[in-house]
């Protein structure tokens, strides 16, 4: 006999905690939920994602500034670091933020039955478990795929016998490699790779494309490769990885280019060439999902070609994969399903940033993208030392650029390059949300000096010469 | 009454906790033009008929009692 329940959630992540909080609340804690995962509660994010990458983001810094305290007068000092430590502090941290946010927040909704393994449609309403020690059928009226993605490896001769790291497997680390090769390039590569140079790790990120990855605006992509250059780190761009193989206690990268060939000799190989999306095995032929190696394929209302069935988060085929937009995402379905209202999501609001040093933030349209898809795009860039506050934190490096839309002068995408980006591109997604204009963003006081300021300044530069104007004048 | 098509709907119930809620939940659907209504406080369903030439199954799922502030939700399980 199969157990029944209101809404079926097949996975333990973001989405799927969200949905079944949303839907507990909803409904007074009467739908009955079941939420299926395997793997630690939290999914990606707590476990292996946000939580412990920008744990060792925060403490890499904390070491560079001792390095490297930026101003005259001040010493610099080389600390010491027990690796060993920091490490575990990053676990236990992981492990009180998994049971705090998630493991004590399921208990507190008694209408949700937390059930453990992987789970596979026999049919459109009836989904299979197998728990480890049993098979349990569980059915129900409506279901959220929310299975999230895993690490893409990319087919490399040799890589499985030389082993390599990803993004799941580097928080088991115990010491920090003396050399490390990323191979592919993209937020987690950038993020990872300027912590671990600052912890002593000599990186070196080998990738195919010439910028950090396709979608996002170019000049400050390279702008924030060159920061990163400035560290010691190095890139290879424009090659393809063509085998890898051990030599003594080394892991030797081959990589190919136009140019020539290119040996690279390291301690570990860290592989960060994308995400795939958690489709496999779930039988989505039998429950009438359409779906493609880039995902699940979901109307607006993240119901599938199933209307009974919705999907959210990274297993979505859809542009980004981020936390916030899974969380968001697993709510909507909830929304929608319990109170029949029509949540859907607009990826052109969706901010997302790279916790690099600087950090690179990014909200709507690169101008390239407005350009390709509306005829005409209006764009400024202006220098972040043209900001006060960058000069006063004396980190000038990157830059703020605004694409407006040249009819109405609407803000369309807003990007930048800077210290505390992704705590200022708040003002970008309002501002492209409620379609203002530059004229709006220069009519609000912004505070001085702020790095913030630099979204007004950039919003000034469409119609004046920033070197004439004197501070905070509108 | 020629064209009078009656449906029979079963629907899932959110929200009820004692026999007033059982009440005001029944009250709605006869509002909105429900008859033979039964609402069931232990199993959380209502079960009632429809001239769904007047009212079509899908807005029960809608009205005043399911939605904006009220206490209940609803979901539309059958119609028959
Ligand atoms: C290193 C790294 C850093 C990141 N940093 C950020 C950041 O700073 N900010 C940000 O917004 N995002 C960040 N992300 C992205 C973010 O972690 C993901 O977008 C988010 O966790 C996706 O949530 P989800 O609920 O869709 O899936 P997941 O969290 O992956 O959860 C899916 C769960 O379902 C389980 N599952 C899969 N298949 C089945 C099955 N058939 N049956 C049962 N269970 C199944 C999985 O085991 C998993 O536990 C980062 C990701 C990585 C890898």
């Amino acid at each position: 006999m199969a157990r029944e329940y209101d809404f079926v959630i097949i996975g333990n992540g973001s989405a799927a905690f969200s949905a079944a909080i949303k839907a507990s609340e909803i409904t007074r804690n009467q739908a009955s939920v079941a939420m299926i995962g395997m793997g630690p509660p939290g999914g990606t994010c707590v476990n292996v994602g946000c939580v412990p990458s920008k744990y060792l983001i925060e403490a890499a810094k904390a070491v560079n500034f001792q390095r490297n305290p930026g101003y005259p007068g001040i010493k610099q000092n080389s600390p010491d670091v027990d690796f060993h430590a920091l490490i575990e502090s990053l676990r236990s941290a992981v492990v009180k933020e998994r049971e705090e946010r998630y493991v004590r927040v399921a208990r507190s909704y008694p209408n949700v039955e937390i059930i453990k393994g992987f789970a596979s449609f026999v049919s459109s309403d009836t989904v299979m478990v197998e728990t480890g020690t049993e098979n349990v059928q569980v059915k129900g009226f409506n279901f959220l795929i929310a299975t999230g993605s895993r690490v893409k490896i990319p087919e490399i001769i040799g890589l499985n016998h030389t082993g390599y790291l990803t993004s799941d497997s580097i928080w088991d680390l115990n010491s920090v490699p003396e050399s490390i090769g990323i191979i592919g390039g993209g937020f987690v590569a950038m993020e990872i790779g300027q912590a671990l140079q600052r912890l002593g790790c000599k990186v070196t990120v080998i990738k195919q494309h010439d910028t950090i990855a396709p979608g996002i605006e170019k000049e400050l992509g390279y702008e924030l490769m060159e920061s990163l250059k400035s560290e010691g780190i190095s890139f290879l761009p424009g090659r393809n990885v063509t085998g890898v193989h051990r030599k003594g206690s080394k892991k030797i990268i081959e990589a190919a280019s136009a140019g020539g060939k290119d040996i690279v000799e390291v301690d570990e190989i860290l592989i960060s060439s994308g995400r795939t999306p958690n489709v496999e095995g779930l039988n989505l032929e039998k429950a009438g999902v359409r779906y493609s190696s880039m995902g699940i394929q979901v109307r607006e209302d993240f119901s599938t070609s199933n209307p009974l069935i919705y999907a959210a988060g990274d297993v979505v085929d859809q542009k980004y994969k981020l936390e916030t937009l899974a969380a968001r995402e697993g709510a909507a379905v909830a929304s929608n399903i319990f109170d029949h209202s029509s949540k859907s999501m607009d990826m052109h609001e969706i901010p997302w940033a790279i916790f690099t040093e600087p950090q690179l933030a990014s909200v709507g349209y690169t101008e390239e993208e407005y350009r390709r898809d509306q005829g005409k795009a209006v764009a400024r860039t202006i220098p972040l030392n043209a900001v006060p506050k960058a000069r006063i934190l004396r980190q000038e490096r990157g830059a703020i650029k605004i694409v407006v839309d040249s009819n109405s002068n609407a803000v369309v995408g807003v990007h930048a390059l800077s210290p505390y980006a992704a705590e200022f591109i708040m003002e970008g997604v309002l501002a492209i949300k409620h379609k203002m204009t530059v004229k709006d963003l220069v009519e609000n006081s912004h505070i001085f000096p702020t790095v913030s300021e630099g979204i007004k300044l950039a919003a000034q530069s469409f119609t004046r010469d920033l070197s004439m104007m004197s501070c905070c004048m509108e | 009454m020629e064209n009078m098509a009656e449906r029979k709907v079963t629907m899932r119930i959110y929200g009820m906790t004692c026999d007033d809620c059982v009440a005001s939940v029944a009250g709605g659907l006869k509002e909105a033009g429900a008859t033979g209504i039964s609402v069931s406080l232990e199993d959380g369903m209502a079960v009632l008929t429809i001239d769904d030439s007047r009212v079509s199954p899908e807005s029960l799922a809608h009205i005043p009692v399911f939605t904006g502030n009220s206490r209940y939700r609803s979901q539309i399980r059958r119609v028959d």
